[in-house]
Formats: structure tokens, sequence, C-alpha cells
């Protein structure tokens, strides 16, 4: 979005870290507040939650007032999403407006208020889930660019990459495939690994189109859980002790 | 935000399941408010009005748009003598700009009025002079349809409403 001159409308310093990435919300202008948004991202069954709790604990031992927040986890949209997932009412519009929804929510309520308050915002998922899943489901994507032309652009994205072989060992150890993860309301078969493999191929596709797109800080995956936190541990550490 | 966005979600919905499918089939929609309702009443709220407009850019664009223009005096004591209460948002409670709830509807809708007035220009809206009585708005209403819009036969509005 940063790049782009049709939604990098509004003030001169649109797309900057810390900043709106387009027009953002007029009424809540957020210019000079001392908190650090730090995005962590990454297809299900990448580690994102461990490495999340690690790094939180991590921070807050070094003194550093910590938030989390996540996606679909607002008060307001939470039950609505479940109960829309388990209907069959959903279709890829809403299901897109109802993402941006209770993002928008937690911008308000969560994360606009704790960057004020000088908090380490730590984004479990962010915005780009939203643009890589509508992505794949064919979601024009200027429009979901200037739909999120709201969202303020992190410090800091971590994305957690993992080629789709380990993600399926790792899903398969863990918990099982579900219908939502495995793109079945794509109906591309019945097969449920064929579906799950052939979805969140295309899924890891858009994640490394956007890559260059939005900076993203690419973090191998497939490494052991302390390996991938003592990256996550430099990068932020050395961010935060600069910007002190 | 979150007042825009769920409406935009809302619609839509309803625009995916109501609307679209009547229009392949060949049918006229009649929608009681649209788009242009969003644009008005979310940018009085303080949300950007460009990013509403690609917001919507989605839906499709209406054949016809009707405005029905009334000044506040006259919508206020309508809804009065129909109801004792004006409800909270319609009345743009939430804003705070008033503990009152009919100077806060004064304050709100006056603000959503130059809102329509500009939307009219720049989507080119037909108004519709809504202080006359339900017949004289009807006639034209007919009036505007029949010549946009190819009607076989349209019964005369005095039959239907004497």
């Amino acid at each position: 979005m940063s790049n782009s001159p049709e939604t990098a409308i509004g003030a001169p310093d649109a797309g900057q870290p810390g900043q709106y990435y387009g027009r953002g919300i007029p009424y809540l202008p957020i210019n000079g507040y001392p908190g650090k948004l730090i995005a962590i991202e990454g297809t299900d069954g990448v580690g994102r939650s461990t490495q999340i709790l690690l790094l939180r604990e991590w921070l807050e031992v070094r003194g550093y007032g910590v938030v989390e927040t996540g996606w679909t986890r607002s008060e307001l949209m939470a039950p609505t999403i479940e109960l829309a997932k388990s209907s069959n009412t959903l279709n890829k519009l809403t299901f897109v407006l109802l993402y941006a929804t209770d993002f928008a929510d937690r911008l308000e309520k969560e994360i606009i208020p704790a960057l004020k308050a000088g908090f380490v915002v730590l984004s479990d998922r962010y915005i780009f889930t939203a643009l890589a899943r509508a992505g794949v489901r064919g979601v024009d994507r200027p429009w979901l660019r200037s739909l999120y032309a709201f969202a303020i652009a992190p410090h800091q994205v971590f994305y957690l990459k993992l080629d789709v072989e380990t993600l399926i060992r790792r899903v398969l150890a863990a918990r099982g495939m579900d219908f939502w993860e495995s793109g079945m309301d794509l109906k591309h078969g019945d097969d449920i690994y064929d579906s799950f493999r052939a979805y969140q191929n295309r899924l890891l596709r858009e994640y490394s189109s956007m890559a260059d797109e939005f900076n993203f800080r690419v973090v191998d995956a497939r490494r052991s859980i302390e390996q991938i936190q003592s990256e996550l541990r430099r990068q932020v550490g050395a961010f935060l002790e600069q910007e002190r | 935000m979150t007042f825009s966005l769920l409406h935009a979600t809302d619609f839509a919905d309803r625009l995916l399941y109501k609307i679209i499918p009547p229009l392949k089939a060949g049918m006229i929609v009649l929608a009681d408010r649209y788009a242009y309702t969003a644009f008005a009443r979310d940018s009085v709220r303080g949300v950007d009005g460009q990013w509403v407009r690609e917001l919507y850019s989605f839906a499709v664009r209406p054949d016809m748009v009707l405005y029905f223009r009334v000044p506040i005096d006259v919508s206020l004591d309508r809804l009065m003598a129909r109801r004792v209460k004006l409800k909270f948002y319609e009345a743009g409670m939430d804003l705070g700009w008033s503990t009152n709830p009919t100077e806060s509807f004064r304050l709100f809708q006056g603000r959503v009025l130059e809102e329509y007035d500009r939307i009219v220009d720049e989507f080119g809206l037909d108004v519709i002079n809504a202080a006359r009585s339900i017949t004289e708005q009807q006639q034209e209403v007919r009036r505007l349809v029949a010549a946009r819009i190819p009607v076989t036969s349209v019964e005369t509005p005095d039959e239907q409403l004497a």
C-alpha cells in the first residue's frame, strides 16, 4: 500500500511504520504515539502463538509493557464470525468484510489505545492474513488494499515462512486439518488432504507476493523454536533499543 | 469504523442474495436506501468519504436513484407524530453532540442533509421534494420512472391512491 499512489493518499508519511497505510481514520490521529506495533504473520501451524508467548515474556522481563492482539478476537465480532463460519451463509465478500470489521474494532479499542500509552503491541497475524485469504478467493486486490487503508503500518512485520510439506506434517501431528484451513469452501474436491495442500500452497504464494510490498522480515520457520525465537529477539530487541 | 463496516457487510449480503439474482432474472429491484445512505451517514460520523466510496465499489450502480429531500423540521414532525422516542443512532446520539435527542437529531441530520446535497451532484441523483403530499410525490416518481425505464402499463395514481 505504501508504494501504490492510489491508496497512499492522506498524510505525506502514509505507509511509513507507525502511520496509517492510506487515508486512515480521520477522527483518530495517531501521530507521535510512543507505542510500537509488531506483527507476526504466517499460515496456520507455523508456531506463531508459541513464538509470541516467548517473545512477550522476554520483553516483559526487560521492562516493556506488552499487549497482544489476535485475528478475530474482537469482543464485537468474534461470536458473529464463529456463527457465520459454522453456518453456510458466508460468501467471500461478507467474509472479507466481517474480518475487516473485527480488525477495525481491535484497532480502535485495543491497538491504538495501547500505542498511545506506549505499549509494544504484538499482533498475532495482521491484515496480511486477510489479504492472502481473500486474494486466494479471487477478491479484487486493489479493492482489498483500499479497504485496509485504515490500518496502521507495523514497525516490524515478521513472516514465519514454512514450506507446504513441513506445514502438512506439523498440522497433522498437532490437531488435524480443519474445513476452513483446508479451503474446502473453494470446492476443489472432497479430499481434505488435497484441498489443504492446494489451498496452503496458494496462500504461501500470496504471502510471498506481499513480502516486498509490505517489507516482511522473512523468518525461516523450519528451524527449532529456540532458533526462531532468538532471531525474533535479536531483531525486536535491536529495534526497541534504538527507539528508546 | 465498525459501524460503517458492519453496514457494508449487511449490504454485501443483501447485494449477493437479494439484489443481483433478481437483476439477472430481468426483474426490477426497488432498494429502500442504498450505498448513498452510507456515504452521507458515515462521513458525518468522521469516516473518510473517499474510503467509504471505495469500500462500496463492489455495489451495482443503480439505473436510477431517487432522493426524497425533506427539511429537518418536517422529518422531525413526521417522526414525532409516529412514535414518541427518536432512535439512538438515527439521532446521532453516539456522537455526543447533544444530550437532548431532538437537538442531537437536528444537528446530526442537518449534517447528513448537507452530505446528501453533495452526493446529489456527485452521482446525479433525481431529487423529489418530499415535503409535498404522498400523491404528488408518487405522481412525480411514476413520471420519472416511466420516462427512464420501459414500463408497459402504468396505472394512474388517482385509481391507486384515491
